[in-house]
C-alpha cells in the first residue's frame, strides 16, 4: 500500500472516532443537563415544602407553649424564594420562581402568626429575612398573647 | 500560474466538501435528528402541594390529575394551558370556579385543544397555570401555582 494511502487511512479513522465521541458526548451531555435540571427543580420544591412546614409547625409548638415561649430554628432557603409574606396571620406564602414561572407556595396555621410591626401593611407581614437564599436563624416567640411572631436574626 | 491553480483546486474541493457536510447536517435537522429531547422521559411536574398523579395527552385533549396536599379546602379561580409555541396552544379550559376539598383528587380535563404544535404523535411541552384561594382565609387571597407537562400526544 502507498504511503500516502496509508496516511489518508489513519485520518479518516481519526475523524470517524472524532465524530463517533461527539455523537455519543453531545446527546448524553443534554440528556444529563435536562435531569439535573428537573432534579433541582425538584430538590428547591422539597426544600420550600420543608422550611414552610418547619415554620408552621413551631410556631404552632411554641404558641402552646404559652405567653415569652420562643424558639430558634437554622433553616436554610433554597435559590428560586423571591420573597415571603404573612397573610391574614394564617398563610405563609413563599414567592418561588422557577423555570416554569412564578408560583407561591403557602403554608397554612392553626395559630395566628405575625412578623415586626415595620413589615406589616393592613394583612400582608412580609418577611425580608426570608426572602433571599442562604442559612437563616428564625426567631419564634410568642410576644403577646393570641400570636407568633416570626423574625429572622 | 501552476501553483496558483493548484491552490485554487484544493480550496475548490474543500469548500464543496463544506457545502455536502452543511447540507446533510442542515438535513438532519430538519428531520429532527438533533432533537434530543424526545429521548427524556414523559414528565408531569407541579408544585408538590399539588402533586401530579397522572397526566395523558390525546388529540385534542389534555387530563391531569392532581392531589390537593394544600391541607386545606380551596376555591380554583382559573386555570389555563399554553406553552412557547409562536402560535400558542388554545383549549377549552374546565369550568370555573370549583371546589376542591384538601386530600383530594381532582382530573382536570382541557378540550378541543389546537395549535402550538399539539398534533398526535408529537413531543409536546405544556404549561399549566392555576389560581386559587383558600376557603377559610378571611381575606381570600388568590395564589398562582405553575406547572408542566412534557409528552409525547398519542392516540
Amino acid at each position: 500500500m502507498a504511503k500516502s494511502q496509508v496516511k489518508a487511512q489513519s485520518s479518516f479513522e481519526y475523524m470517524l472516532i472524532v465524530a463517533l465521541t461527539f455523537a455519543i458526548i453531545i446527546p448524553a451531555t443534554y440528556l444529563f443537563y435536562s435531569y439535573s435540571k428537573d432534579s433541582s427543580q425538584e430538590i428547591t420544591d422539597a426544600q420550600i415544602t420543608k422550611l414552610g412546614r418547619n415554620i408552621v409547625d413551631s410556631a404552632e409548638k411554641i404558641y402552646y407553649s404559652g405567653l415569652g415561649s420562643k424558639t430558634i430554628a437554622d433553616l436554610n432557603v433554597p435559590d428560586g424564594v423571591i420573597s415571603a409574606v404573612i397573610i391574614d396571620g394564617k398563610e405563609l406564602v413563599f414567592n418561588v420562581s422557577s423555570n416554569i414561572g412564578i408560583s407561591e407556595v403557602v403554608f397554612f396555621s392553626s395559630v395566628n402568626m405575625t412578623a415586626s410591626p415595620q413589615y406589616c401593611t393592613a394583612n400582608v407581614c412580609s418577611l425580608p429575612g426570608l426572602s433571599s437564599p442562604g442559612l437563616k436563624k428564625v426567631k419564634i416567640e410568642v410576644l403577646v398573647k393570641d400570636s407568633v411572631n416570626i423574625d429572622t436574626l | 500560474m501552476k501553483k496558483s491553480q493548484a491552490a485554487l483546486e484544493f480550496l475548490s474541493t474543500y469548500a464543496w466538501a463544506f457545502v455536502v457536510i452543511a447540507i446533510t447536517l442542515g438535513a438532519l435537522y430538519y428531520s429532527g435528528i438533533f432533537d434530543f429531547s424526545k429521548y427524556l422521559p414523559q414528565k408531569c411536574t407541579f408544585p408538590l402541594q399539588f402533586k401530579c398523579l397522572d397526566f395523558s395527552l390525546s388529540p385534542g385533549t389534555v387530563r391531569v390529575k392532581l392531589i390537593n396536599n394544600l391541607g386545606e379546602d380551596i376555591k380554583v379561580n382559573q386555570i389555563s394551558i399554553t406553552n412557547d409555541a409562536t402560535v400558542a396552544i388554545a383549549c377549552t379550559s374546565p369550568i370555573t370556579p370549583f371546589d376542591w376539598a384538601h386530600s383530594a383528587e381532582k382530573d382536570i380535563e382541557f378540550t378541543s385543544c389546537s395549535g402550538g404544535g399539539y398534533i398526535s404523535g408529537e413531543r409536546v411541552d405544556l404549561r399549566v397555570q392555576m389560581a386559587y384561594h383558600a376557603v377559610n382565609t378571611p381575606s381570600k387571597p388568590s395564589h398562582t401555582i405553575n406547572g408542566r407537562i412534557n409528552g409525547k400526544v398519542t392516540g
